[in-house]
């Protein structure tokens, strides 16, 4: 079943939807109150540049960009234990 | 008779695929309307796992299944549909891990103020 034709015209406007979501997690990213602000924001926008880069390799129908969402969404979780291993660390004092 | 049962099933899951898509968009952008609007770090985090679960595990389930039926991808559409759907899972497994971590070294070391609080049983317990 060739499903170019349908894809060509929807990822478009869901990568719109997409974008207008990163951009609002730019704004906690950037104007977060304290630091797990931040680091919250910069998790669920990874795992949303995750979707991202599987719709843009289905928009150009290749196969071997879906491979950048598994790094980045590894990624994200290791960013996430090291920050608060990284506290924790500094309230045991050891 | 059996190539157009065939042709019918693809479309079906063709159509769940594209469902779950949309659905993890409008998630998406429920979640990022949250993190934006709500009080504290403690609230902000259910935001996050919609973000997380509903943003981006569901669509990549769709991904999944518009790949696997998607024939001008070639003979790797297999290895594209594998890919998507295993990262579905290790986000599943590793995201609530992640938000619960940061919110333990969050209340243990007072990095954010609990502003909105009814009751606080983890800060009693360690006085």
């Amino acid at each position: 079943m060739n499903t170019s034709w349908f894809l060509s015209l929807y990822i478009p406007v869901i990568t719109c939807v997409f974008i207008a979501a990163i951009t609002l997690y730019m704004y906690r990213i950037l104007r977060g109150p304290t630091i797990p602000d931040m680091v919250l924001g910069i998790d669920c926008m990874s795992y949303d540049l995750a979707v991202f880069i599987a719709l843009v390799s289905l928009y150009y129908d290749t196969s071997f960009l879906i491979i950048g969402s598994l790094m980045i969404s590894l990624w994200a979780f290791m960013f996430d234990v090291y920050i608060s291993k990284y506290y924790l660390k500094k309230e045991l004092g050891d | 008779m059996i190539r157009m049962l065939g042709e019918i099933i693809q479309q079906i899951v063709f159509g769940i695929g594209v469902c779950l898509v949309t659905i993890g968009a409008v998630f998406d952008l429920l979640a990022a309307l949250g993190l934006v609007r709500f009080p504290c770090f403690y609230v902000r985090m259910h935001a996050a796992t919609i973000g997380v679960i509903g943003g981006a595990v569901v669509p990549l389930i769709g991904v999944s299944l518009i790949s696997l039926v998607s024939d001008q991808l070639g003979p790797y559409r297999f290895m594209f549909a594998g890919i998507s759907f295993f990262t579905a899972l290790l986000i599943m497994i590793t995201a609530p891990v992640g938000t619960h971590i940061l919110a333990n070294a969050a209340h243990k070391l007072d990095l954010s103020p609990k502003e909105p609080i009814i009751v606080d049983k983890m800060g009693e317990d360690k006085r």
